[in-house]
């Protein structure tokens, strides 16, 4: 008997076909062995398995498949919402991860680029996460540096570029010699920079990138050794890099460094530094020897590198690979982004899951026939895994398609800053990646009901007809908990875009300071080997903005080095008149703009105190200046007016500058950013004195209408004082202020879309689940009516119990939006991660939407004629 | 038909089938091996169709006073098959020795 049952329930194992003939093979050969029929019996095992894994072959998951088809195939509509609500959150998923994938996970386009480091530092004390290197540090690193093979520096500016076509205005960049052996790439023509090509007095030689060699010099090779004139400097081009390599981004030239090496310039720290291990070095060993060789360097230069000053900056070198340079902004809010896709992955995993137990429920009498005829709970359960992963796949397919499109309208809604997108797209990883959670999900809702139907009592279902009561409460329970878990991650998703909408309102209501309606502004910049003195540069700037000022319609014309919103950060530590920095100490970190008169008029910016700048305050022997509301707030605390005060660079001995006048806050940087102290210095000062001359320039013009329909005079002005010089970039202040609330905006769409999708299939969820009962329960409804239940009665009665489910939902989701709220806390702005406003609207607005869910099948289970529902016994 | 690798256990049953055992149990204690490694390589062997296999006669077996038994017999491409591998036994044989014919070393 032991043995027979052994025998019965090892033969699970057995497919179907074979099952009944190899029991009776096992039950006969026992019954005629004499002896150890035990010990031979523990055979079956074996045997069964193997013929299990024989089961498997291709031909028996060909037929697996073909009948998972015929299943799907014959209920299109069913197979048509779940495959489409898999693809959509297939898609989602893919369409990020790609982005993720190309930003994030894929090397760069160097060789061996896991060796390549951004090698800076930090100043975590005055809240800068990036502090680079200056030609004296540079030469002092790479001169002594073992864990680094090289070391190269590199600094962006904007150059003119004169051809024979239209002067061009081109990003550039200024590079120490072995910037391109340390990236390992060589030039496709011609060679790189040659070692003291980057001194003072070096030869002046440039290599250009393949796009501008192809566009300006039509690809001639014959360009190498010619002279082209950049800024007024005739340059030798020695090279052209091949096509895609820029670094840093959108680099059409590389000139070379011009190092003092005898006395290199220390103090200004603004050259990227980049360098390659040596072998067998790692990050941290190389972070080790910076550090030492930063105190070594301080040692050297106690007085422009100072241990105190060290200090007091929390200057500390940053080893860390050079990726991480160019993504860090982005990283965060992509992973969000990923998480944010994954929940509504989830989220259709459920719906479908939900939709699939449905649909086991007219099944049962299938099932329990196939039983009969000898199926397992493993054919089962396997037929059932059969059609959701072959659903799965078929939507994963759907999927990648939507993703391939969405990506591309990703991209192009994306804020122009998404770094390197040109690595994003479909490639193997992100083909594995769908697969992948193409078949998760669908073992995971297939899991469900292959778990609910196996584990029933099927002769009990043949027998009452598929109504069986009990089974039903047990599956009722599982769909519960679906929908639970999808109210809960849908809540989850909508805290998360309702934080995130709130720091857009709160940002777009950030008063910045200017004023950028009808702005219009675009840069120049006067080259020093044609406007040497800063006489001639200052007569430029009072001739060209006359002329500005006298076409109709422009209220006023003027310059400033940077407009407000684009990057462009010069601080250096002040000293005031009454408190001196004491030796080796840091006076306040001052961020500056050089402007001219007329400046605070054209941007809108007030002035609190004060009068603003004349072209007199250019002259010789005047140092005059006007400081922001901050500044005068952090020199001068108690002063009720700052006018007359003098303030100085820290270690300037020369003189002081007199504050003239105090212009309210501006948001210089970024809006998210609180003011820190800011100068205004006239953009051209005769004396001696630095800030002197300030050649690059925004030009900002405050028109009567339409900002951009200036640019033709304003282009006609410049071509009569500098027909030379390039327009550079003519755009409207707007444009500008909306760029910088562009990628906050871009993360709202995103999880805007994400949480609205996790709604609509929530809500969708709700709605069938509700529907489902109330068909379930038709009779007992029709019985309690027939019994006189108002029908208020029955739709309070069914709406409960859609809004019980709903309330769970709600109270997990709100803890779950609690527990990752520090998650997203970095990309909020002006509300905290746990606002209670939020949390509350959403939770009705989800409620609000659940009722309405439940309530439309309830209002049909009110209107159940009695005596219909009851004749279907 | 996919064809099977000849190894030792397959030779052996073989082998058995051929000296006339012809029920699972019989091939299994003809080979000397235990049911869980005789079973799989008598699957392999059907499968691959050096063996077939049927149902002994129902009445012979009720007369017997035990249930009918599944037997085993040698297919033609069993016959062939097992020739080939014996051939190439033998041949193996006959290599090894030549080498143990000669002198050992001192």
């Amino acid at each position: 008997m032991l043995i027979k049952s052994w025998i019965r329930s090892i033969a699970i194992l057995v497919p179907l076909e074979y099952r009944r003939d190899w029991i009776e093979e096992w039950e006969a050969e026992l019954a005629s062995a004499s002896h150890k029929k035990l010990r031979h019996a523990v055979g079956a095992l074996p045997d069964a398995w193997y013929l299990c894994r024989e089961g498997w072959t291709m031909e028996g998951l060909i037929r697996d498949a073909r009948m998972a088809l015929k299943g799907l195939v014959r209920r299109p509509v069913f197979t048509a919402i779940a495959g489409l609500t898999l693809a959509i959150g297939i898609g989602a998923n893919t369409a990020i991860f790609s982005v993720v994938d190309g930003v994030l996970l894929n090397p760069l386009p160097y060789p061996e680029s896991e060796e390549l480091v951004s090698a800076n530092h930090v100043a975590p004390a005055l809240n800068l996460f990036l502090v680079p290197h200056s030609e004296g540090t540079y030469l002092h690193y790479s001169e002594h540096f073992r864990s680094l093979e090289s070391l190269a520096i590199f600094g962006e500016e904007t150059i003119n570029l004169i051809t024979d076509g239209d002067p061009q205005r081109l990003r550039a960049a200024r590079v120490s010699q072995p910037i391109f052996e340390v990236l390992g790439v060589p030039p496709m023509l011609g060679r790189g920079f040659a070692e003291g090509e980057d001194e003072l007095g070096a030869e002046p030689v440039a290599v250009l990138s393949y796009g501008l060699w192809r566009q300006t010099f039509g690809g001639d090779a014959s360009i190498l050794g010619r002279l082209v004139e950049m800024s007024g400097v005739q340059r030798r081009v020695i090279g052209v890099m091949p096509e895609g390599f820029e670094i840093p981004d959108e680099v059409s030239v590389w000139i070379p460094l011009e190092i003092d090496r005898a006395d290199p310039e220390m103090g200004s720290l603004g050259l990227i530094g980049l360098g390659r291990l040596a072998p067998d070095a790692t990050i941290a060993m190389a972070q080790a020897e910076m550090r030492d060789l930063m105190f070594q360097l301080s040692d050297e230069n106690p007085d422009d590198f100072g241990r105190a000053l060290i200090e007091q900056a929390g200057l500390a070198p940053d080893v860390k690979p050079l990726k991480e340079l160019y993504v860090e902004e982005v990283k965060q809010t992509l992973w969000i982004l990923l998480g944010t896709v994954g929940f509504v992955l989830l989220i259709a995993c459920a719906n479908v899951a939900n939709l699939f137990l449905v649909r086991a429920e007219g099944r049962q009498r299938e099932q329990a026939l196939k039983t009969a005829l000898g199926a397992n709970r493993a054919d089962i359960m396997r037929q059932y895994l059969s059609e959701s992963v072959l659903l799965a796949a078929a939507s994963g397919a759907l999927g990648l398609f939507l993703a391939y499109l969405g990506v591309k309208g990703l991209l192009a809604a994306a804020p122009v800053t998404v770094p390197r997108s040109e690595e994003i797209g479909i490639d193997g990883t992100v083909l594995l990646f769908t697969a992948t959670i193409s078949l998760a999900s669908g073992l995971l809702f297939g899991i469900f009901p292959a778990l609910a139907s196996a584990g029933r009592d099927l002769s009990k279902t043949l027998k009452d007809g598929g109504k069986s009561s009990t089974s039903g409460r047990d599956r009722h329970r599982v769909r519960s908990v679906l929908v639970v878990a999808q109210v809960a991650l849908a809540l989850v998703l909508l805290v998360g875009s309702g934080l995130m909408a709130r720091s857009f309102w709160a940002l777009s209501n950030v008063e910045p300071g200017f004023d950028s309606s009808d702005r219009l502004t675009f840069r120049i910049a006067l080259p020093e080997p044609e406007w040497p003195e800063a006489e001639g540069v200052l007569q430029f700037q009072r001739q060209f903005l006359e002329r500005l000022g006298a076409i109709a319609g422009v209220q006023n014309a003027a310059l400033i080095s940077a407009v407000p919103l684009v990057k462009f950060k010069t601080a250096s530590p002040m000293e005031s008149e009454e408190n001196p920095v004491p030796e080796g100490g840091l006076g306040p970190l001052v961020d500056r703009r050089t402007v001219s008169p007329g400046a605070f008029a054209a941007l809108g910016i007030d002035l609190v105190e004060g009068r603003d700048f004349t072209w007199g305050d250019s002259e010789e022997g005047i140092r005059n200046l006007i400081v922001s509301q901050t500044l005068a707030r952090t020199f001068w605390p108690e002063a009720g007016s700052v006018v007359g005060r003098r303030i100085r660079q820290q270690g300037d001995t020369t003189a002081y500058w007199n504050v003239i006048g105090v212009a309210e806050d501006v948001h210089f940087e970024r809006l998210t950013e609180e003011n820190g102290p800011l100068a205004y210095f006239p953009a051209v000062n005769l004396g001696p004195s630095s800030p002197a001359v300030t050649r690059s320039v925004a030009v900002v013009l405050h028109t009567g209408a339409d900002p951009l329909g200036f640019v033709g005079a304003a282009r006609e002005a410049l071509r009569e004082v500098g027909p030379r010089l390039p327009m550079v970039e003519p755009r409207t202040l707007e444009s500008i202020e909306r760029d910088a609330l562009s990628a906050t905006s871009f993360t709202v769409v995103l999880l805007g879309i994400a949480s609205a999708i996790a709604l609509v299939l929530g809500m969708v969820g709700i709605y069938g689940v509700i529907s489902f009962v109330v068909s379930r329960r038709s009779q007992e409804i029709g019985v309690r009516m027939a019994l006189g239940a108002p029908a208020v009665t029955v739709l309070r009665s069914v709406v409960g119990q859609g809004m019980k489910m709903t309330g769970v939902g709600i109270v997990v989701g709100l803890l779950g939006a609690w527990g990752v709220s520090n998650v997203i806390v970095s990309l909020l702005y002006d509300v905290s991660g746990t606002d209670p406003l939020t949390y509350v609207t959403t939770a009705l607005v989800l409620a609000l939407v659940a009722l309405i869910a439940a309530w439309i099948p309830a209002r049909r289970a009110s209107k159940i004629d009695p005596v219909e529902a009851l004749r279907y016994e | 038909m996919p064809s099977v690798r000849m190894t030792q256990i397959t030779a052996l049953v073989l082998r058995a089938v051929v000296s006339g055992h012809q029920y699972g149990f019989d091939i299994m204690e003809a080979c000397g091996m235990p049911s869980g490694t005789v079973y799989p390589a008598l699957r392999r062997l059907e499968k691959a169709g050096l063996l077939g296999s049927g149902w002994e006669n129902e009445a012979k077996a009720h007369a017997a006073g035990r249930p009918r038994r599944r037997t085993y017999h040698l297919t033609g491409k069993g016959r062939r098959e097992l020739a080939a591998a014996e051939a190439k036994l033998e041949e193996m044989r006959q290599l090894l020795g030549q080498f143990g014919s000669e002198p050992k070393k001192a």
